[in-house]
C-alpha cells in the first residue's frame, strides 16, 4: 500500500454516509536518543561541568501508522493550522482553522476498507482530537 | 556517562514528511520525499486495512509531469529508500548512507559522469584557497 | 571596509533587483515621462523587499532551508510547480536581457557590434559561475556596481531645482501628458521590479552558500538594511537625472546611450567612464544573480544537490541548469529580439506571481518547527500582513492594467 492510496481519499461511514476526506495520515515514530557527556575541561569549576550538554545522537526507529485525519473539506490543510497551536500569521491561520473545523482523527484500527480512492470506516469508529501533542 | 532513552514522536505525513528534503550522511541533498510505502510489521506484504502497518520505505521520483498534473507512475519507476536508512528527522530527513550508494542518485551520477565531470575544473573545490 | 564587504550579499542582490538593465531603462523611462512622482512606489518597494528578504534570510540562516525549498515544502507539488514554471520563465527572460545588457555596455565603449559581444559575455558569466568563490563574486560585482552612484553625483553637478524635485516626490500627481491608468501601470511595474522573487531566491540561497547560522542573524539584518535602500537610492538617482535632463527636453528613452546622457552632460568623461563601468558591473552581477536563481529554483524544487560552495561534480544537475540557461539566453539574443522590452513585461508577470512566493515564507517564518525561538515577532507579522494585502492587490491589478494601457505605451 502506498500513502497516496489513502491521501485525499473520500471517507465513508459504516453506513455509507459521507464524512469527508483524508487530509493527512498520522504516524508514531520511535526515537532512540543517546546522550554522551562531553569530557570536561580541567579548568572549569565543578558546577559548570555538570551543566554542560552532552553529545546527542538520535536514531529514528519504526514509524507505526496511528490513524487518519479526516476533514469535511480538502485543500489548505497541508498548512496544519487546525492541528497545532500556531496562530500567526493571523489571517491565514484563521482561514485554515475555519475551513477545516470539524477535522477529527480516526484510529487505524477503526478503518474497515481502503479501495479505489475510498476509505470505509468500521462500525463504532472513534472520533479523536486531531491536535498534535 | 551515557544516557540512553527511547521516546516517540507524532508526525503527520503531509505536514512533516511529504515534499521534505532527503540528505545523505554528509548532508548532501539526495531527493525529495514524494510518497511513502506502507508495509505490515513483518515487512512481507501490503498491510490489511485496520491491522498494524508501518512505513517500509520512502519513495522518490515522479517526474515533473505527474507532480504537476497528478497521477502516479508505477512502483517500478520510483526509487526506494529503506526507512531503516533514515537516521534523523527534523525539517529534513537525514540518512545514514552515502548518496552515491543509493538508486535514487542515478540521474545525478549520470549527469556528473557524462557531462559535468568531463568539463575541465569539474572536480575543483571552489572553497579551497587556490 | 570589512563592514561593507560583509553586506556584499545584500548589495549584490539589490543591484540585480533595482539597477539591472531592465530597471535602468524603466527608471530612465519613468523619470523622463513622470518626473519623480512615482518615487513613493520605490520607497514602498524598498520597505517591502527589506521585510521579505529579512524573513527569508532569517529562515535560511536558522533552518538552513532556502526559499524555493520552503515553497516546495509548504505549498505542495502542484502550487509549487506552477510557481516554478512562472519563476523559471521570468528568470530566463531576465537573464537573457542581462546578457544582452552586458553586450550593450561593451558596445558603448567599443565600436564592436553588440551581437558579437553576446557569446563573449555569456562565456564570461559562465566562467565566473564555474570557478569563482561565491564571496569573491559578490564582493567584486557588488562593489563595482556601486559606481552607479555616479548618477547621484551627476544629479548634484547638474544643479537642479531641488525644491521642485522635492515637491514632485512629496506631492505626487499624474503629469498632464499621461493618463492615470498608465501612471498606475508603471507604479505596479516599479513595485514588481523592487520585489522580484529572484532577489529572494538569490538572497536566501546566498545565505546558505555563505553558511549563515542562527548566530549570524545580525549580519542578515545589516545586509538587508544596507543593500536594498542603497539599491533604491541608485534607482531614484537614475530617474532623477532623467527627470532633470530628459523630461524637459522631451527625449524618449530608447537606448543605453540616452540613459547615460545626463551623466555626460553633467560631469564629462571621467564620471561617464565610472558610470559605464558601474553599468557593466551591475548588469554582469544581475546576470550572475539571475542565472544562479534559475539553478537554485530548479534544483530546490526537485531536491537536487546545489550550491557554488560544492564542487561542480557534486552538484552536477545544478551546474547543467546554469549552462543550459546561458545557452538559451544566447540563442534568444542571436535572433535579434529586443530583450529589454521583454523584461519590462516580465516584471509585471513577476508582480502577479509574487504572492505564491511571499505566503510560504510568511507562514514558515512563524513556524516553530523551522524557526525554534526565532519566529516572527508581532511587529514583523503586522508589517507582513499589511504587505500581504498590498502584494495581492498589485497582483490582481497587474494584468488588467497591462491590457488596458497596452503595457504603458
Amino acid at each position: 500500500m502506498i500513502l497516496s492510496d489513502i491521501l485525499d481519499a473520500q471517507v465513508l461511514g459504516p453506513d455509507g454516509a459521507r464524512l469527508g476526506f483524508v487530509v493527512d495520515v498520522r504516524f508514531e515514530i520511535e526515537i532512540e536518543v543517546e546522550e554522551r557527556a562531553v569530557a570536561a575541561s580541567e579548568d572549569e569549576p565543578e558546577e559548570k561541568q555538570e551543566e554542560k550538554p552532552g553529545e546527542k545522537s538520535e536514531d529514528v526507529g519504526q514509524a507505526t501508522l496511528v490513524g487518519l485525519l479526516v476533514s469535511p473539506r480538502t485543500g489548505g490543510s497541508f498548512l496544519g493550522y487546525e492541528r497545532s497551536d500556531v496562530r500567526s500569521p493571523w489571517p491565514i491561520a484563521h482561514w485554515v482553522r475555519w475551513r477545516h473545523r470539524g477535522t477529527f482523527l480516526v484510529p487505524w484500527e477503526d478503518v474497515a476498507d481502503v479501495r479505489d480512492g475510498t476509505v470505509r470506516l468500521a462500525a463504532g469508529y472513534r472520533r479523536q482530537d486531531p491536535g498534535l501533542p | 556517562m551515557t544516557r540512553a532513552g527511547r521516546s516517540t514522536r507524532i508526525v503527520d505525513a503531509r505536514l512533516h514528511l511529504l515534499s521534505r528534503q532527503v540528505l545523505d550522511d554528509h548532508g548532501e541533498p539526495v531527493a525529495v520525499v514524494d510518497d511513502l510505502e506502507l508495509v505490515a510489521p513483518d515487512a512481507s506484504q501490503s498491510p490489511a486495512p485496520g491491522s498494524p502497518a508501518r512505513i517500509g520505505a520512502v519513495l522518490c521520483g515522479p517526474s515533473l509531469v505527474t507532480r504537476l498534473f497528478g497521477g502516479r507512475p508505477p512502483a517500478s519507476r520510483r526509487a526506494r529508500i529503506e526507512w531503516d536508512d533514515v537516521e534523523r528527522l527534523g525539517t529534513t530527513l537525514e540518512l545514514r548512507v552515502r548518496a552515491d550508494s543509493l538508486d535514487v542518485g542515478w540521474a545525478e551520477r549520470w549527469v556528473r559522469d557524462r557531462m559535468i565531470g568531463r568539463i575541465p575544473g569539474g572536480q575543483h573545490d571552489p572553497e579551497a584557497s587556490s | 571596509m570589512k563592514r561593507i564587504l560583509g553586506a556584499a550579499l545584500g548589495i549584490l542582490t539589490a543591484i540585480g533587483g533595482f539597477v539591472d538593465i531592465g530597471d535602468l531603462v524603466t527608471n530612465a523611462v519613468v523619470g523622463s515621462r513622470f518626473g519623480l512622482s512615482l518615487v513613493w512606489v520605490v520607497l514602498l518597494g524598498v520597505v517591502g523587499i527589506c521585510l521579505f528578504a529579512n524573513m527569508s534570510g532569517r529562515v535560511a540562516a536558522v533552518s538552513g532551508r532556502a526559499t524555493f525549498e520552503v515553497i516546495r515544502e509548504r505549498l505542495g507539488p502542484r502550487a509549487a510547480g506552477a510557481n516554478l514554471v512562472a519563476s523559471f520563465a521570468i528568470n530566463l527572460l531576465t537573464l537573457t536581457a542581462e546578457v544582452g545588457g552586458i553586450a550593450l555596455a561593451l558596445h558603448l565603449v567599443s565600436s564592436v557590434e553588440p551581437r558579437l559581444w553576446i557569446p563573449v559575455a555569456a562565456l564570461a558569466v559562465w566562467l565566473v559561475l564555474w570557478r569563482t568563490k561565491f564571496q569573491i563574486m559578490e564582493n567584486v560585482a557588488g562593489l563595482l556596481g556601486l559606481l552607479l552612484i555616479g548618477f547621484a553625483v551627476a544629479l548634484f553637478l547638474l544643479g537642479p531645482d531641488w525644491g521642485e524635485l522635492v515637491r514632485q516626490v512629496t506631492q505626487p500627481s499624474v503629469p498632464q501628458s499621461e493618463s492615470p491608468a498608465v501612471y498606475w501601470f508603471y507604479a505596479i511595474a516599479l513595485f514588481g521590479a523592487a520585489m522580484t522573487p529572484y532577489e529572494v531566491f538569490f538572497f536566501s540561497s546566498g545565505a546558505v552558500e555563505e553558511g549563515w547560522k542562527a548566530k549570524d542573524l545580525a549580519q542578515n539584518r545589516v545586509n538587508v538594511l544596507v543593500g536594498f535602500p542603497l539599491g533604491g537610492l541608485l534607482s531614484v538617482a537614475i530617474a532623477a537625472t532623467a527627470a532633470v535632463v530628459l523630461l524637459p527636453a522631451g527625449i524618449e528613452v530608447s537606448s543605453l546611450s540616452q540613459i547615460v546622457l545626463p551623466v555626460a552632460a553633467a560631469g564629462g568623461t571621467l564620471l561617464l567612464a565610472a558610470v559605464i563601468i558601474g553599468i557593466f558591473a551591475a548588469t554582469f552581477g544581475a546576470a550572475l544573480e539571475t542565472s544562479l536563481s534559475s539553478g537554485y529554483t530548479l534544483a530546490q524544487f526537485f531536491g537536487w544537490s546545489w550550491g557554488k560552495f560544492r564542487r561542480p561534480a557534486r552538484a552536477a544537475r545544478f551546474h547543467l541548469t546554469l549552462i543550459v540557461s546561458l545557452v538559451v539566453a544566447v540563442a534568444v539574443l542571436m535572433t535579434s529580439v529586443d530583450p529589454i522590452a521583454v523584461t519590462e513585461m516580465s516584471v509585471v508577470f513577476s508582480a502577479v506571481a509574487l504572492p505564491l512566493t511571499y505566503v510560504p515564507i510568511l507562514v514558515v517564518a512563524n513556524d516553530p518547527e523551522y524557526m525554534g525561538r526565532h519566529v516572527n515577532g508581532r511587529v514583523m507579522n503586522a508589517l507582513g500582513g499589511v504587505y500581504l494585502v498590498v502584494i495581492v492587490v498589485a497582483a490582481l491589478a497587474a494584468i488588467p492594467l497591462m491590457i488596458a494601457t497596452g503595457a504603458g505605451s
